[in-house]
């Protein structure tokens, strides 16, 4: 396998030295220097990205403070190939899932040349987040709404669940979407069975599937819990999550306080996950891995917006070595405050909350939502 | 709040009301509304100046455009316009086909432009429908004030319209609302669809949908001088009512070798606008698709595309010259991309996508080629073709959605003879 070459290889193995610490204590000078290391290879090695920074003066002698690197928004991975890395070294490319009806739609691409950092950050976020009571050297049984890798290997979504399961699964975990279809019966049957707890994880719309198939309703065993993520991009049904969490509660018996969302995308190495599980005590909010910041922009002075307004969702993200590592969301997000505790523990980080990507879009008047027709 | 008893009391006071009407001479009903009329279209109205009072306020906009917007868009919406619809859709089918108005009317109205709520209310009027009108929620002022105008004039007309507002989800009032034999329904295909579905079996549903405009120039035969002139009088079509009706243009296809040039023109006539009257609130959902869009472009010519990025980075407008005809997303608020099209062939085919959502179009050409062009557009389903600087001042009988304007309200019966 080809591996990053020169400043690179020193560049991740910083990060991923950081991804393997265990430690979930916020390092601002440590993300700091890093974020502007990071930066200063992408501006070397990812023209498009360098050109892109260059109209807006924003250069390694000007750029001080990892907030004044430019981001990219997630439609530009549609559209060009953004590669901090020669083409011919590429391993893997993982796509957005596109949507359907939409003629000639693009779909967003992530490069990567090793998946030494992807997975590096998977990992430990979805242990804090997802299974925060499991011991050393513990598994648990996995069930996944969504192909495995093997089947759909573009799908960053199936390679996650393929780690995790590789990584935490019993020998009995398993995948229930087979060549594109939900093997509802196989999944319902496994749920059944179940005498341990499970971690039982897919898609927003998986979930609405099964549970439209199924008329009745089962009891998973206490201490399973629910990681949905993705939304229904694409779907003719689409319903609240407040209502998908109480269906789930009624369904399955998983109290909601063990649901959790995962919110990530294909254009970034790392994920965001509800607080729910890892601190049960604190309001339920978004939070990512130390190597991530999330600032909340207001898209016409790309300043941070006040606390309680909404924002652009704007990431940055250190397992974007091989990419670009500061990425502008389609997504609104509003800050959440952690629990009040001494500085440095656990507990105390701001997450967020997603409030989606066109609330009030109903609102403009009769010129037709035009993003909806256009393909965007 | 509204209830649904508040609901089922209008539809009473309403049936009182049409009872009233019945019987009436409908001249006598078409001369006051075209007196109401007579005075929107005076900028000195009260009706106009009381809009432009509390029109910003309840829509974001600024008020020297909602002004500007309102002095155009009723400059021509004056009673012998009205007069004039009705001459060429009702007195034109002749003495044998007698058009009457349903028993009820229900009006679910929608966006924040006036202009469209007025003709809504007051065509079920002139056809002695009693009217009950759901205000739009970004414009809880303008059908309020029309009843007040109506009113003003003849007491008795004015009883058979009542404006009422309740959230869109409540399906219980929404069902009391919709409980009428005709029902218009401005907005998205969805909000259409849940209408439809509501709707009572054999009711007359009259569906305005969502739709888009675009300006289209081919600079061959026009002069430098023309090209500027057309540059500016699109700016003013994108600027007025912040590019959020239906007749503003989202996109200009440019049909020559001077499109990026024209873009820039473009962008300096948008900034002169932003002058004289600025873009109103931007929410931020809204300028978040405009700064991804923006953002977007930009990458795509870091890439090496020839796409050109102009306007202000604070987003109070944005000109995207883009490097091909494709179609891409709209942010609306003055956001507006310039298409460079080889021939007429690629300029109809990059058209053609946009066909069933297309009303207006400003064009801007040569009087040789003028009549083709506009004929070849007519044929891709727009239902206004006309000069660029007019797209916000439709005449009041504009075929909207290529349909008639008072006969989708109506009941048509032909009266044969014996034979």
């Amino acid at each position: 396998m080809n591996r990053p070459e020169g400043n690179r290889t020193a560049l991740d193995q910083k990060v991923l030295a950081w991804m393997g610490e265990g430690s979930w204590a916020r390092d601002d000078e440590r993300f700091g220097a890093l974020a502007l290391e990071t930066f200063a290879y992408q501006l070397e090695h990812c023209l498009p990205y360098r050109r892109f920074c260059e109209a807006r003066g924003a250069s390694v002698d000007k750029v001080r403070d990892w907030r004044a690197i430019p981001a990219v928004p997630t439609g530009a991975f549609k559209e060009i190939a953004l590669r901090s890395f020669a083409p011919e070294c590429e391993v893997a490319t993982f796509r957005t899932s596109g949507t359907s009806g939409v003629a000639n739609a693009r779909r967003g691409e992530l490069h990567l040349d090793t998946l030494a950092l992807y997975e590096a950050s998977l990992l430990p976020s979805l242990r804090r987040h997802v299974l925060p009571d499991l011991g050393e050297g513990d598994r648990i049984r996995i069930l996944v709404l969504t192909p495995a890798a093997e089947e759909t290997p573009d799908s960053s979504l199936s390679h996650m669940f393929s780690c995790a399961v590789a990584s935490f699964g019993t020998p009995d975990s398993g995948f229930f979407v087979e060549r594109d279809e939900l093997q509802v019966d196989a999944a319902w049957r496994a749920l059944s069975e179940a005498g341990e707890p499970v971690a039982l994880c897919g898609t927003a719309f998986s979930f609405v599937h099964l549970l439209e198939a199924r008329p009745d309703s089962i009891s998973l065993p206490a201490g399973s819990r629910i990681m949905e993520t993705g939304g229904f991009k694409g779907r003719a049904r689409e319903i609240p999550r407040d209502e998908l969490y109480a269906w789930l509660e009624a369904r399955l018996a998983v109290p909601r306080e063990r649901i959790v969302n995962q919110y990530g995308m294909t254009e970034l190495g790392s994920q965001f996950y509800d607080s729910v599980l890892a601190e049960p005590d604190a309001p339920r909010r978004k939070l990512g891995p130390p190597w991530v910041r999330v600032r909340l922009i207001d898209p016409t002075s790309d300043r941070d917006v006040e606390p309680g307004q909404p924002g652009v969702i704007t990431v940055h993200d250190l397992a974007n070595t091989g990419s670009v590592a500061a990425v502008t969301t389609a997504d609104l997000g509003v800050r959440i405050e952690g629990v009040r505790i001494e500085p440095g523990e656990h507990g105390s980080e701001w997450g967020f909350e997603v409030l989606g990507r066109e609330p009030g879009a109903e609102a403009r008047g009769c010129s037709i939502a035009a993003d909806l027709m256009l393909g965007g | 709040m509204t209830t649904r008893v508040d609901i089922e009391a209008a539809w009473a006071r309403l049936a009182g009301a049409g009872d009233a009407l019945a019987g009436r001479d409908r001249n006598q009903t078409l001369g006051s509304l075209a007196a109401v009329f007579d005075a929107w279209s005076d900028p000195q109205s009260t009706w106009q100046r009381r809009l432009v009072d509390e029109l910003p306020g309840a829509t974001g906009m600024n008020r020297e455009n909602v002004r500007r917007g309102l002095a155009a868009g009723l400059a021509h919406w004056n009673g012998d316009a009205l007069r004039e619809v009705f001459e060429r859709e009702v007195a034109g089918l002749g003495p044998r086909v007698r058009v009457t108005g349903f028993p009820t009317t229900s009006v679910l109205l929608a966006g924040s432009i006036p202009m469209p709520t007025l003709l809504s209310l007051a065509l079920p009027l002139a056809l002695h429908s009693p009217t009950l009108a759901k205000s739009a929620s970004r414009d809880p002022v303008t059908a309020g004030l029309f009843r007040e105008s109506v009113l003003a004039v003849d007491e008795a007309l004015g009883a058979a319209l009542e404006v009422l507002s309740f959230s869109s989800s409540d399906p219980v009032c929404s069902d009391a609302f919709l409980d009428a034999d005709c029902v218009v329904a401005t907005g998205s295909d969805e909000t259409i669809a849940a209408v439809a579905r509501r709707t009572r079996p054999g009711a007359r549903l009259v569906r305005y949908g969502h739709r888009l405009s675009i300006g289209v120039v081919a600079d061959a035969a026009m002069s430098d001088e023309t090209l500027a002139d057309a540059a500016q009088a699109l700016a003013l079509d994108v600027s007025l009512w912040d590019q959020l009706g239906c007749l503003s243009p989202v996109a200009v296809f440019y049909l020559g070798s001077g499109s990026e040039v024209f873009a820039e023109r473009l962008s300096e006539a948008l900034a002169a606008e932003d002058e004289r009257a600025p873009r109103g609130e931007l929410p931020t959902a809204s300028a978040a698709v405009a700064r991804a869009e923006r953002d977007g472009a930009a990458m795509r010519h870091a890439a090496g595309s020839e796409v050109r990025v102009f306007g202000d980075p604070k987003l109070r407008f944005t000109v995207i010259h883009e490097a091909d005809a494709a179609l891409r997303p709209a942010p609306l608020h003055r956001f507006v991309r310039v298409h460079p099209v080889a021939d007429r062939d690629a300029l109809l085919a990059a058209i053609r996508p946009l066909s069933p959502h297309l009303a207006g179009v400003a064009l801007a050409a040569g009087s040789g080629e003028r009549p083709s062009l506009a004929h070849d557009l007519a044929g891709l389903g727009a239902s206004r073709i006309c000069e660029p600087g007019t797209l916000q001042a439709p005449p009041l009988g504009w075929h909207h959605d290529n349909q008639p304007i008072v006969l989708p309200l109506a009941r048509v019966a032909d009266l044969e003879a014996p034979r």
